[in-house]
């Protein structure tokens, strides 16, 4: 009676230890990645990068998500660095991570196994400043053996996150809306 | 005579000015970005030490090590060298993380230090002094910890 309790626990035990792992084997990791700011006005262009940001790609549900650490953001400029990052502008020590969840709509559309470039459109919400705004982003996923790169790029209206200038050189030389690039590497397990 | 003499100093003191202004927003404008490996180091501590200090009280921590301006503390971090990765870059980035902990620290290295961040071996100790950009924590979206991530890094030997 005492074996069968034990073998049944254990045989409960490694199935759901098993399903998690599938689970688990289906969402990739990459901390490779490159997000880029670009912001056009007829004063200046001004680009930042940022290298080390962490996101997950579910290759089963299509379920995105990215988590950026808001002072990796790298300018040209020290002074321009210092004013992104300051409570008027992204406030970065208060909210030191701006996020992405969202999910690929059009999975059936998207061959994780096999080699190609597809067109995805992706749904969610972005986390800037505190603030959650829903957004639609179209990109290519890109299969290659088994590396599976991202692509995406769109624009982002910085008072839709509460960052708005009236006044000074910031006011003129930065614009109203921004375009991000965004490039992720995962490998398949 | 006077009065020459009283507009001779406003215009020398206009000029002055001028230069003295121009001074400070060309300074302002030229200003170079913080030299991470010459600036001192403001904590020394293991990075399991990061990690239990990031997991206790977040808020606490960034408090501690995250400025305003993006000029946060300058790290001496000691660990296990647990990968070696590369970034989109060129830049190679050190994982510092123990056996059987949930985070650890990541350390993005430059063009200039690659190689220091190359010649280390899995398994190793070492000590590595970089600019924190953000700490550890759990996102339940991404169903992970994340690692503190330092940049600027260099191997301190």
């Amino acid at each position: 009676m005492k074996t069968t309790k034990i073998l049944l626990t254990a045989f409960i035990t490694i199935v759901f230890s098993m399903t998690a792992f599938s689970q688990a084997g289906d969402r990739l990791v990459s901390s490779k990645s490159h997000i880029k700011f670009f912001s056009t006005t007829p004063a200046e262009d001004i680009e930042a990068n940022n290298y080390s940001s962490t996101s997950t790609i579910n290759t089963s549900n299509g379920n995105v998500v990215f988590s950026v650490p808001m002072q990796g953001f790298e300018f040209p400029k020290a002074l321009m660095q210092r004013h992104f990052n300051n409570s008027d502008f992204l406030d970065t020590k208060q909210f030191p991570n701006a996020r992405f969840v969202g999910k690929i709509v059009n999975l059936d559309q998207v061959d994780f196994s096999a080699n190609g470039t597809y067109n995805a459109q992706v749904e969610g919400e972005m986390t800037i400043k505190g603030v959650t705004k829903p957004i639609r982003e179209r990109g290519t996923i890109t299969v290659r053996g088994n590396s599976i790169e991202i692509n995406s790029k769109f624009n982002l209206t910085l008072a839709d996150y509460g960052i708005e200038f009236v006044k000074g050189k910031p006011a003129s030389n930065i614009a109203k809306t921004v375009e991000v690039t965004f490039v992720g590497e995962y490998q398949k397990q | 005579m006077n009065r020459k003499k009283i507009l001779k100093i406003v215009a020398i003191l206009a000029v002055a000015g001028l230069l003295i202004g121009g001074g400070i927003g060309a300074y302002m404008f030229f200003m170079p970005h913080r030299d991470i490996q010459k600036s001192p180091t403001d904590f020394a501590l293991t990075s399991s030490e990061l990690v239990a200090e990031y997991l206790n009280d977040m808020e606490q921590a960034n408090q501690k090590y995250l400025s305003a301006d993006g000029e946060s503390k300058i790290l001496e971090i000691t660990g296990t060298v647990a990968g070696i990765t590369e970034d989109y870059n060129g830049q190679q980035v050190v994982l510092l993380k123990e056996p059987g902990q949930v985070a650890g620290v990541s350390c993005t290295f430059m063009q200039e230090t690659n190689s220091n961040a190359t010649a280390l071996n899995i398994g190793q100790s070492v000590t590595i002094k970089g600019v924190i950009r953000s700490g550890v924590f759990y996102d339940p979206d991404l169903e992970m910890h994340l690692n503190a991530v330092l940049e600027k890094s260099d191997v301190v030997f």
